[in-house]
């Protein structure tokens, strides 16, 4: 087993780093207070070919591996956890999917604008009474002629406020069970009967965009199906397996930050006449986040490297997700901790850090939701 | 149309650099490399100048064969092609051996302008650029914050103790940048990916006929330390009396 980077791959990573300290670093506090989209960063991410880092050329993507396309999510997400996971959310849950189960067509109509960035992608799967019971939602939708009608809201949708692009998933045949009653739509924002409902001010990742989609006798081409009828439970999971993936990075990347904040801040701080990094007590947090990120840094990237080679992975995104996601909470408190009242004052990225890890723990399946998803694999 | 060398150094990432308490020397069996801060500005401004005027830019750089790492990230940042002038004896060169070396690989080759960081970003002697010219024989403008091409003139704003002196000399020229000349551009991802496919001319010291002789000798290096005591001082007449008996112990006054 080879755990040691290409040139490239760390070319790359370096790249991304250079690319934060540029664009992301000086403007990541503003954005988190102002709860505001950074549509200048994406547009530069855009520029620079990171919008469909892991498709093909010929759809505008850059054809990376998804082991490289982790790391650059986590580089990014060490900066800024919102931008990283509204990168994230646009070529892993929106993209993903139709670049997965798209018809030719599809693909070059609606992923090649994702991947060159012209267009921003969401997932909209999460209904107000359907969270982890994913099969539990209530959008419908009803093939008329040439045309299907979807009818339903979704809540929590990532991206729903700036995307152009929608993967809707909606019941289409009640008769079924949960998994074979859903099916997936590509929703372009200017449907007929499509509407951006309320914007959510979220205590983390602030400058992501969250809100609910209203559709009401919504109208889109028959075409526009992805995949088959009935596939859609299947697209949502197989889509959440590797997104998973990515919130795995991101929680890694969150977690980095709060422990090269603690690393900078404990050598610089003075009490009792020394550093306080000379005191065992802080020693030791900072030995268990070293560690623990070593830790979910491996698991994600085997996860990552298992998809490259095409092995089944969905044990191993789930195991990435929850330990990444649990370690990147604990550690964020532990680096507000280190910082003491500092660390407590809005403008200290620490603050932010513990906000930001929460969500980690719940999105695209909360930690519950991974151990249903590890267990079901090892008890099988 | 312009033809530019941009040169550079790979140098160690002065945040990988540790430094053992005890000794005071440098601790760097974990530090990674990096192009010299000071060097990105010259890549820079070559590409743009050739992105304004036309013409290509070849990035060269003298090092170990290590350094070969360091072509991938020096041509992403758009130079057309790379000189890469290396031998397992180029170990610790010294300035005047740098631009040697250099002047004897690019004599042969076709260019109107060579841009230098102002130093590097290890030993910063701020030699190289103007040696390089000298062995060339060519004008060389140091310290330059602005750089407008007419014709065959350059015309070069230095930063200078009194204020800025706008120079020009005739092409083919050296000048060597400063960090406010530009702002490096931060290469892209498919940039990154086709850096690999453009052109890299190796050159070792076999291939350049002759040796050069360092004139210095480095003896050691040493790592400058701030160490805080934290002795707090009152303003009363037996503290400041303790304040100057402290200083003298410590052999900061006599």
């Amino acid at each position: 087993m080879d755990f040691k980077l290409t040139e490239e791959q760390e070319l790359i990573r370096a790249n991304m780093r250079e690319f934060c300290q540029k664009y992301v670093d000086p403007i990541a506090v503003e954005i988190d207070e102002n709860s505001r989209y950074p549509a200048e960063i994406i547009a530069k991410l855009a520029e620079m070919d990171w919008m469909g880092m892991p498709y093909p050329q010929e759809y505008g993507g850059a054809g990376l591996d998804y082991l490289t396309y982790t790391m650059v999510i986590e580089e990014l997400s060490r900066s800024c956890a919102a931008t990283g996971f509204t990168l994230s959310c646009h070529i892993g849950l929106a993209s993903g999917p139709i670049y997965n189960f798209g018809t030719e067509e599809q693909k070059q109509k609606y992923l090649t604008p994702l991947c060159k960035g012209e267009h921003i992608g969401a997932f909209a799967l999460t209904e107000p009474g359907a969270g982890t019971d994913v099969g539990a939602g209530s959008t419908t939708a009803v093939l008329d002629g040439n045309e299907y009608i979807l009818n339903g809201t979704k809540t929590f949708t990532s991206n729903g406020p700036v995307a152009d692009t929608f993967v809707v998933f909606a019941v289409t045949d009640k008769t079924q069970r949960a998994n074979k009653a859903m099916s997936a739509f590509i929703v372009s924002k200017d449907a007929p009967g499509f509407k951006v409902g309320e914007h959510f001010y979220k205590m983390g990742i602030r400058a992501s965009q969250t809100s609910e989609i209203i559709l009401k006798d919504c109208r889109i081409p028959k075409e526009n199906l992805l995949g088959k009828e009935g596939q859609g439970f299947k697209i949502a999971m197989q889509t959440l397996d590797n997104g998973r993936i990515g919130v795995a990075a991101q929680a890694v990347g969150i977690a980095q930050a709060a422990l090269d904040e603690s690393i900078k801040y404990s050598k610089e701080r003075i009490q009792f006449g020394k550093p306080i990094s000379k005191n065992q007590a802080l020693q030791w947090m900072m030995a268990d986040m070293a560690t623990d990120i070593s830790a979910a840094q491996f698991l994600t990237y085997n996860a990552a490297y298992l998809k490259d080679q095409g092995a089944p992975y969905t044990k191993e995104a789930a195991m990435a997700k929850v330990f990444a996601a649990e370690m990147a909470s604990r550690h964020a408190s532990k680096a507000v901790q280190i910082h003491g009242g500092y660390g407590y004052i809005k403008g200290f990225k620490v603050e932010r850090l513990m906000r930001d890890a929460k969500i980690t723990e719940i999105y695209e399946g909360t930690s519950e939701a991974q151990r249903m998803v590890i267990a079901g694999n090892i008890l099988r | 149309m312009l033809n530019i060398i941009a040169c550079f150094k790979w140098v160690i990432d002065h945040e990988d650099i540790k430094i053992n308490p005890e000794t005071h020397e440098l601790v760097l069996d974990r530090a990674g490399y990096r192009i010299s801060d000071y060097d990105r500005f010259a890549i820079e401004e070559a590409v743009a100048l050739t992105e304004q005027y036309g013409g290509s830019t070849t990035a060269v750089t003298v090092g170990l064969p290590a350094a070969k790492k360091s072509l991938k990230d020096a041509l992403a940042r758009g130079p057309e092609k790379a000189i890469f002038i290396n031998d397992p004896a180029f170990h610790n060169l010294e300035p005047s051996q740098t631009a040697a070396i250099l002047a004897q690989s690019i004599s042969n080759q076709e260019y109107d302008l060579i841009i230098c960081g102002e130093g590097s970003g290890d030993l910063y002697a701020q030699q190289v650029g103007p040696r390089l010219a000298e062995h060339l024989n060519i004008p060389c403008a140091s310290f330059v914050r602005k750089i407008t091409i007419e014709g065959r003139e350059l015309i070069a704003e230095r930063r200078v103790d009194e204020g800025i002196e706008v120079i020009s000399m005739p092409l083919p020229a050296l000048v060597t940048v400063l960090p406010e000349i530009n702002s490096p551009r931060v290469p892209g991802l498919k940039d990154t990916l086709s850096a690999a496919k453009k052109p890299v001319v190796e050159i070792t010291a076999s291939d350049l006929g002759q040796t050069f002789a360092s004139c210095l000798e480095t003896v050691e290096i040493k790592a400058t330390t701030m160490e805080r005591n934290c002795e707090k001082f009152g303003a009363e007449k037996d503290e400041l009396k303790r304040f100057i008996d402290v200083l003298c112990r410590a052999g900061v006054v006599d």
